[in-house]
């Protein structure tokens, strides 16, 4: 069941077809588990990362060895970051990978790890915490730089077709996303909590990068959700920020989106009320930009737990009949199952301790514990101040039925510094304690972890919320890292580790695989540096 | 590893850096003590830190700020708000113009000419030198707001001292280990309150942050034959154990099938105990342990 804009879509795709052969054709986008591509950051809409290629698998996986490797070459420290980690995905389409740091985009030979171009962006401001890399649209690549700036490239040279400011730096936007190519849309999410500006999701001309429209994260005064508010200046201190790729369901013709947190951060006492759209999971229409559903992880959120982790698709049998799902692992320690026709709620657990919420509500929705908001003397939560995971790539396994995510076990005491009427900032911050990260394979039936594997390390204590994703075979395997530099592949079944390699730093972005000259091939991203492996390194 | 050094933190992810950038130290009650100092110039390395990571201008000059804050006030303030977040008028601290402002040259001509279309009047009295002033003013209130490494706390010693001891004595089993004329004599001249109460939950909560390192840690390592390795712990992760042993010989063993590695958990304790507090016993025992100056 195609819906009408996208049969006008494929007619476009057709004139397109019939004047020179693409690179990266637009109906790739559409398979479900394209193998000799990775066209999007997740590989696929549906954001699985789950792979049906098994020429690596379970018997022969320990004698995975490198092939190539490539390391970025760009003046270090990066501002403000020392130095450069590839947070990005590549995309892989024809045999080149293209990929990002901040400021830096480059296309690499994925047979020999050979650069091809490298364009690079002088950036006039803005953060230089990470990018996520590119999107793709036939022949054309796009990219967000740190300041602002919406760019469009030309894949076979890196030359620079056009630029678009979207965000303005000094309000401390900040634009980190993998741009999505859905439909002749090019979709755009922006980060910012420095300075309370409200968040947007645009949808852009992919010939010409003009907008087409754009959903606003909070509502403007007197529109449905501003009964969530106190008052419009509440709403406009914003936040609900879109900074990771959605995704999206090709038949119900709907995007799916995570906002982040509303602003103030942790200063909550001027903004009284649910605060919708932010800390939620939304269905949008991709041809209008128009909100069909959505769900609130976490009303009111005063935990910095931005809700944009992955909304992971799949379908499955429950009680006898097929549902559409959708599952998300949330930063602030929830497993949700959703419906994802109509955003109703199926299951709703946490995968870590917690102690910020008293529950759920009946409509699965959890209900905060004001007396766990940030406070002036200090509010003890018994989750890592960073949440229960972040922005690393999830993966769901359609043979395991397992949801895979790297989790974070660990207590924090947060303080308010900001307690007046209209705060403004971030207006508090939390103090971690101890933590620990954990890779966590969770029933998607009942949102029970089946297996966890705490990764070991010298002192227990492990801080941050670097990023290690997570990919998954059709063979049975399991792909992240930990975070001493292991590359690891488990069995996907029960948590067994079948291989590992140590590279010169943690797994930084999710890992990815495809198929080359009948080579499977395994990128994983670790610091500067891109590493592939293969059974038999194809080295002509 | 690198959790021991806030460099490696860094590049993570933003809001670990909110996380680790953020928590500021002075509160102001030890003004003279060794801890204070050490806690501002920890929050100024924080501040810069968090400056260069938000990628913002210059930072603002206190004292000019402080001239223009009292022009400011009786001046703007009735639109503004006496700290420029807004009132009638719009909030300065979000707004493109201020944040696009250097050194006044933007600011300048509309205090001096006014906005009438909008209300504004001009207020063209101002000196240039006091127009400048109001600038900067500005620009530290935007400094303190956006600037997360500038935070800090308020008052956090609010709980009960007399019942911070008795839990001390108490409930808490804090005595079973340490003692208030031992190990925790004049802790309170060492350590900021917020410090103090971080540490009374996990001794090892501050060495999160910048040069922080973890103290080292002994290491019993049996071997599949049954043989035993102890030293210092080097490193360890699902696949390798190194240690450093009593003679300074390195010692780095495969974690194969039948080796196991043991090592020396001085914090167990401290761990089981972190499921158990509630926010009144951790300001209560605050409260008792900031009296032992």
């Amino acid at each position: 069941m195609k819906s009408r804009p996208l049969m006008l879509w494929s007619l476009l795709v057709l004139l397109h077809g019939v004047s020179i052969a693409q690179l990266l054709d637009p109906h790739k986008l559409l398979e479900a588990e394209p193998t000799d591509t990775w066209p999007t950051y997740n590989g696929d809409y549906s954001g699985r990362r789950f792979s049906p290629l098994i020429q690596i698998h379970t018997s022969n996986v320990s004698s995975l060895a490198l092939t190539w490797m490539y390391r970025v070459k760009v003046a270090a420290p990066m501002r403000g970051v020392t130095n450069p980690e590839i947070k990005s995905t590549p995309l892989m389409v024809k045999g080149i990978l293209y990929f990002t740091i901040p400021d830096h985009v480059f296309a690499v030979d994925a047979r020999s790890g050979r650069e091809l171009w490298h364009y690079d962006w002088v950036d006039q401001g803005g953060h230089l915490v990470g990018n996520r890399g590119v999107g793709m649209y036939g022949d054309w690549l796009y990219f967000m730089a740190p300041d602002g700036w919406f760019i469009s490239l030309e894949a076979r040279t890196g030359n620079e077709r056009w630029r678009k400011k979207v965000a303005d730096e000094k309000m401390q936007y900040f634009t980190t996303m993998a741009p999505m190519a859905v439909g002749h849309h090019v979709l755009i999410g922006v980060g910012g909590d420095a300075i309370d500006v409200p968040g947007f999701l645009e949808a852009r001309d992919p010939e010409t990068g003009e907008l087409q429209w754009r959903w606003n994260t909070e509502p403007r005064k007197g529109e449905p959700g501003s009964e969530t508010w106190p008052n419009a200046a509440a709403m406009e201190h914003g936040g609900g920020m879109t900074w990771l790729p959605g995704t999206y369901d090709r038949d119900l013709n709907l995007l799916f989106w995570g906002t982040g947190n509303p602003n103030p951060v942790t200063a909550g006492q001027g903004r009284k009320g649910s605060n919708l759209w932010t800390c939620a999971i939304v269905a949008l229409n991709p041809d209008t930009g128009k909100l069909v559903w959505y769900f609130q992880a976490s009303p009111h959120d005063t935990h910095d737990w931005d809700n944009v982790e992955t909304p992971v698709l799949f379908d499955a049998t429950i009680d006898g009949k097929p549902r559409k799902l959708l599952a998300q692992a949330a930063r602030n320690g929830y497993f949700f199952v959703l419906d994802r026709t109509n955003g109703k709620n199926i299951i709703s657990k946490p995968f870590v301790p917690l102690n910020w919420s008293k529950g759920v509500d009946a409509s699965g929705r959890p209900i905060p514990d004001k007396a766990k908001e940030p406070t002036v003397d200090g509010s003890y939560l018994t989750i890592n101040w960073g949440g229960g995971t972040n922005w690393m790539p999830p993966s769901f396994s359609p043979q395991t039925g397992l949801f895979y995510v790297n989790a974070t076990r660990g207590y924090s005491i947060v303080y308010l510094t900001d307690a007046s009427d209209e705060p403004e900032g971030y207006g508090g911050f939390g103090q971690p304690l101890w933590s620990q990260h954990v890779l966590e394979a969770i029933d998607f039936r009942t949102g029970k972890v089946k297996w966890s594997h705490a990764y070991t390390t010298a002192d227990g204590t492990q801080g941050g919320n670097s990023g290690p994703g997570v990919l998954t075979t059709a063979s049975n395997l399991l792909f992240t890292g930990d975070y001493n530099g292991n590359l690891i592949a488990f069995n996907a079944s029960n948590g067994d580790i079948l291989w590992h390699f140590p590279a010169l730093h943690s797994l930084s972005n999710g890992p990815e695989t495809y198929i080359l000259d009948g080579q499977q091939y395994l990128v994983a991203g670790a610091g500067d540096t891109l590493y592939a492996f293969s059974l038999v390194p194809h080295r002509p | 590893m690198n959790i021991s050094t806030r460099s490696g933190l860094a590049a993570v992810f933003v809001v670990a850096i909110a996380g680790a950038l953020g928590p500021a130290q002075s509160d102001g009650s030890n003004e003279n003590s060794s801890a204070s100092a050490q806690a501002q110039k920890q929050d100024g390395q924080r501040a810069l830190r968090t400056r260069e990571f938000l990628g913002l201008g210059r930072q603002p000059d206190p004292q000019l700020a402080s001239n223009g804050e009292k022009i400011f006030g009786p001046t703007c303030g009735f639109c503004h708000g006496a700290d420029g977040r807004g009132g009638t008028g719009p909030d300065l601290l979000r707004s493109t113009l201020v944040l696009d402002d250097d050194k006044g040259e933007l600011i300048g001509p509309v205090v001096q000419n006014g906005r009438p279309s909008r209300g504004m009047p001009a207020f063209s009295a101002l000196t240039e030198e006091q127009v400048r002033a109001i600038a900067e003013f500005l620009h530290m209130q935007v400094e303190l707001a956006e600037n997360r490494g500038t935070y800090r706390v308020q008052n956090i010693v609010t709980g009960n001292t007399r019942a911070g001891e008795a839990y001390f004595k108490g409930e808490g089993k804090c005595y079973t280990c340490h003692s208030v004329t031992g190990d925790l004599a004049h802790i309170a001249s060492k350590l900021s309150p917020l410090d103090l109460q971080a540490v009374e939950l996990y001794p090892e909560a501050r060495s999160y942050d910048f040069g922080g390192t973890h103290p080292p840690r002994q290491v019993t390592v049996i071997l599949a034959d049954g043989k035993k390795l102890t030293g210092s712990l080097k490193h360890l992760d699902d696949f390798y154990v190194s240690l450093e042993d009593e003679q300074g010989q390195y010692h780095s063993i495969a974690i194969t099938k039948g080796v196991k590695a043991v090592v020396e958990d001085k914090l167990v304790f401290h761990r089981k105990m972190l499921d158990h507090y509630s926010d009144r016993q951790i300001h209560d025992l605050t409260a008792y342990l900031v009296t032992l100056k």
